[in-house]
């Protein structure tokens, strides 16, 4: 196969270039130098110049053709009123670089950048990184002290390719290894699946600001991830603002809109304050909408607004506010399921499905139980300030039982982390052995044989509770402990109820007095739906 | 294949030069391997490639990796090709080093050559075309083959732009060469060469070759030349004796003092006449590849450097006769070149 053919495209150096009769052999001219070199044989030199200087062009191309008899000399005539204008100097040379034949398959292109005005050079610059010149840089300089004198100097050939450069390309491996590494909270995991799930979210979150979906079942770890993703990005200096993390199951209704967009003062009643609101508290960070499905359709096509515009009207508020943020949604919901059923905006969700990651369950990565387990007594021995351990035989039990088919993990790592800071708070002198173990597994195997879990800190929900018969043991345990004791007691109330409007009356027995028109039926249908209850399920439970 | 480590030796350039002169009077294919290996910039150089190409045009020869940093060549000749041909090159690379490489195989084959060579006529680190017309050509002459060569214009590092032609008939009958003696000095002449450039740099080179020398006024003359295409300067000092001419050269260049490059040419000179040897360093390297082709012969000349040694590893790579260095004395070798086998 033939070798490349080399070209330099180069700008005549008016000042550099110039020089006529012998002395001119006594200075450096960096254009007739370029073909001097012994180790660079130069096929075909561009020579851009204007017209007024078409005789120092032809010396030079006589030079050139002197000292170096291999290398052709072709000049182009390029003409800038104003050499220091940028505007011009750019669009002509990417005139130049539009008309002119490339033929990167058999010559290798060389754009010189030492000759011409600085904006020159800085133009030739732009145009070679943005590939309108498909070719590295060269960069030439007059002989040194220690070079041979009245030589052509020496010359540097630049590839703005950074990932062709050994120390730089490692140093970016090096990054990326450190940032997967930390989005995994040093947890050296070794499900496949989850390293490179991570890999391409760390790859999406510093390359790009547009939202991210992260969907999965409770306690996979979405929050925790997205909370890293901040540290990353903030680290990586991609974002300056907070991490702003709601759930949006906890601010629904009428407070919703002013939480998350705020409002101006006298917005309402008891408006006594303005508040800024979520959105804005997010500006120039991150904000992360947990259970984004949980959002009413009003707060939906705020939000869709507020991620499109980057600004919004706060409650009250006639004057738009700005705020740029990044936005992370979490989900445990189908929002497709979601958006059939008339509960999700489509447009919202075609809005922030552009890069959906979906958590896979601990039980799903059997491989990454012992590093999590290693971790997770890491971060017990510190709160708890005690070198916690576990016997080698309790270690192995525990873990048998942890990738056993019994181990259901319902509640992810929130039962994960549950159990061991249960085991280490029971074990004596931090010391974990067969005994806890034992005692824990059955504690695990009892709460999901009767469908619950236990919450972090040990609050256990009640075993068989009304709530986790109507919505079943999996939704029962997304509740935040709000919703479940009231919904509990709500539950109860329909279940002695003979009707629905029985049951409202007496659940809102006191509000409804106040009220003209009795709607006790209406405002409990509406609060069952917000579970996705009717009535005669609520009834019958 | 032939295979040559040219990381070996002291010159790169001379390994890879005498090699394609060899191949082609040999007609056997050479692969030269680790070319300057050890450099700060390895691999062949421009001016390598011109001796190269010129020797693949002459004969008509198929090369693989030719190119700049390369660090490995093989050079498969073909039959030569007598003719008229021009080989240029960059002012970095010696026309007189292109002429090296490719004249021996010209010398042998039967035919008429006419060759132009453009470049560098007066390059530091190569025989300046004085001391080809002559020292070296002169002594091919004796031992049977005619040269001719005209300087048209001389080429000075860095401009370059110097021309000469050499016309030949190839394919003589090559005879022996003794030069044991080089009998009574009959000429003594140095000349400084400027172009371009103020006389007073040569009337200093004079001055300070005279203070060393101390010959007689009349030995020295300064040459003023319009011709060139680019500013240069040498020195020459031209040591003709009963049986041949030696020359001796001290290339100016920016950054050196015309003092120093005539006293250090002096020098040459005057270690040469103290050692009553006939040839001198350079000489002795260039000629042992003719001699080789020849009928051999035997020398005397002082010390031999690397390069001589270098020289005869190469020949002996390629099945010439023996040469032997016989050290005569501290400052006498006789060098004794066998006639080949083949």
């Amino acid at each position: 196969m033939a070798r490349k053919k080399t070209v330099v495209i180069s700008l005549l150096g008016t000042t550099l270039d110039a020089g006529s009769g012998t002395k001119r052999w006594d200075r450096w001219r960096p254009t007739v130098s370029l073909c001097q070199h012994e180790d660079l044989l130069v096929h075909r030199v561009e020579l851009l110049h204007g017209r007024r200087f078409n005789s120092l062009a032809e010396l030079i191309q006589k030079d050139i053709a002197q000292v170096s008899p291999e290398t052709e000399v072709k000049t182009w005539p390029i003409e800038f009123n104003n050499p220091w204008d940028l505007e011009e100097v750019y669009g002509g040379l990417l005139d130049f670089a539009r008309r002119y034949p490339f033929q990167p398959d058999k010559e290798e292109y060389l754009v010189h950048i030492t000759t011409g005005t600085h904006i020159a050079q800085i133009c030739m610059f732009l145009l070679t990184e943005t590939r309108y010149f498909p070719g590295r840089l060269i960069q030439t300089s007059p002989p040194k002290r220690g070079d041979k004198p009245g030589g052509p100097g020496s010359y540097t050939v630049i590839d703005l390719d950074l990932s062709k450069y050994d120390s730089i390309a490692s140093r970016f491996n090096r990054e990326q290894r450190e940032g997967l590494s930390f989005l995994k909270s040093g947890i050296d995991t070794q499900n496949p699946a989850f390293n490179q799930l991570i890999e391409r979210i760390e790859q999406v979150a510093i390359g790009s600001s547009d939202p991210i979906l992260l969907t999965g079942p409770t306690g996979s770890g979405k929050s925790r991830l997205a909370k890293k993703l901040h540290e990353l990005k903030k680290s990586r200096r991609q974002v300056e603002g907070d991490f702003v993390e709601v759930n949006c199951a906890t601010i629904r209704g009428d407070g919703a809109m002013s939480a998350l967009f705020g409002h101006v003062r006298g917005a309402f009643t008891g408006a006594l304050e303005a508040r800024p609101g979520l959105l804005r508290k997010a500006h120039c960070g991150i904000l992360f909408l947990d259970e984004i499905g949980e959002l009413a359709l009003d707060e939906q096509a705020m939000l869709l607004r507020a991620i499109e515009e980057k600004s919004f009207y706060p409650v009250g508020s006639d004057k738009e506010v700005r705020s740029d943020f990044q936005l992370i949604a979490g989900t445990n919901r189908p929002l497709l399921h979601e958006v059939a059923e008339g509960r999700f905006r489509e447009d919202l969700l075609a809005r922030i499905n552009i890069w959906t990651f979906q958590l896979p369950g601990l039980k799903e990565r059997p491989e990454d139980m012992a590093p999590n387990l290693a971790y997770e007594l890491e971060q017990c021995s510190r709160a708890m300030n005690l070198h916690l351990t576990f016997s080698k035989e309790a270690r192995e039990q525990y873990l048998s039982f942890a990738t056993s088919a019994d181990a259901l993990w319902l509640g992810n790592f929130r039962d994960f982390n549950a159990a061991i800071r249960r085991m280490a708070t029971l074990a004596k002198g931090g010391r974990i052995g067969v005994p806890e173990v034992n005692e824990e597994i059955e504690r695990l195997r009892r709460s999901w044989s009767h469908g619950y879990t236990i919450a972090p800190g040990g609050n256990s929900l009640a075993v068989d509770t009304l709530l986790t018969r109507v919505l079943g043991p999996k939704r029962a345990l997304e509740l935040d402990a709000f919703d479940s004791v009231q919904l509990e007691e709500v539950l109860r109330v329909c279940g002695a109820a003979p009707s629905l409007s029985e049951a409202g009356r007496r659940l809102f027995n006191i509000s409804r007095q106040q009220k003209k028109t009795a709607n006790d039926a209406d405002r409990l249908r509406k609060y069952l739906a917000r579970f996705g209850l009717e009535w005669n399920k609520a009834h019958s439970a | 294949m032939l295979t040559i480590d040219g990381a070996w030796g002291e010159g790169g350039g001379q390994i890879l030069r005498s090699s394609l002169a060899l191949a082609m009077v040999r007609q056997v294919p050479f692969r030269i391997v680790n070319i300057r290996a050890k450099r700060k910039r390895p691999g062949l150089m421009r001016q390598h490639l011109a001796a190269v190409s010129a020797a693949a045009v002459v004969s008509g020869a198929e090369v693989k990796g030719a190119e700049v940093g390369s660090q490995e060549l093989t050079f498969r000749p073909g039959p030569l090709r007598p003719g008229q041909y021009t080989f240029s090159v960059g002012s970095a690379g010696s026309a007189t080093l292109v002429l090296q490489a490719v004249l021996p195989a010209l010398m042998v084959t039967q035919g008429a050559w006419a060759l132009t060579l453009e470049g560098g006529t007066h390059n530091p680190l190569a025989p300046p075309f004085d001391a080809l017309a002559k020292a070296f050509l002169p002594l091919l002459a004796r031992m049977g083959c005619a040269v001719q060569t005209v300087l048209e214009r001389p080429g000075f590092y860095p401009a370059g732009g110097g021309r000469f032609t050499v016309r030949l008939k190839g394919g003589a009958k090559l005879s022996s060469l003794l030069l044991l003696e080089r009998g009574e000095t009959r000429r003594r002449e140095v000349s400084a060469l400027v172009a371009g450039l103020p006389k007073a740099i040569a009337q200093r080179e004079l001055a300070s070759a005279a203070r060393k020398l101390k010959w007689d006024a009349v030995c020295f003359r300064i040459e003023a030349i319009q011709a060139a295409h680019g500013p240069g300067n040498v020195v020459l000092a031209e040591v003709g004796s009963e049986h041949l001419t030696e020359i001796f050269t001290g290339f100016g260049e920016k950054g050196r003092s015309a003092e120093a490059v005539a006293e250090r040419m002096a020098d040459e000179v005057l270690e040469y006449l103290a050692a009553q040897v006939p040839v001198g360093r350079h000489l002795a390297d260039q000629l042992l590849l003719p001699m080789a082709l020849a009928a051999g012969g035997a020398f005397r000349t002082l010390t031999p450097t690397e390069h001589t040694r270098t020289q005869v590893e190469v020949l002996r790579l390629f099945g010439c006769g023996e040469v032997r260095l016989v050290e005569e004395s501290a400052t006498c070798w006789r060098v004794e070149v066998e006639r080949a086998a083949w």
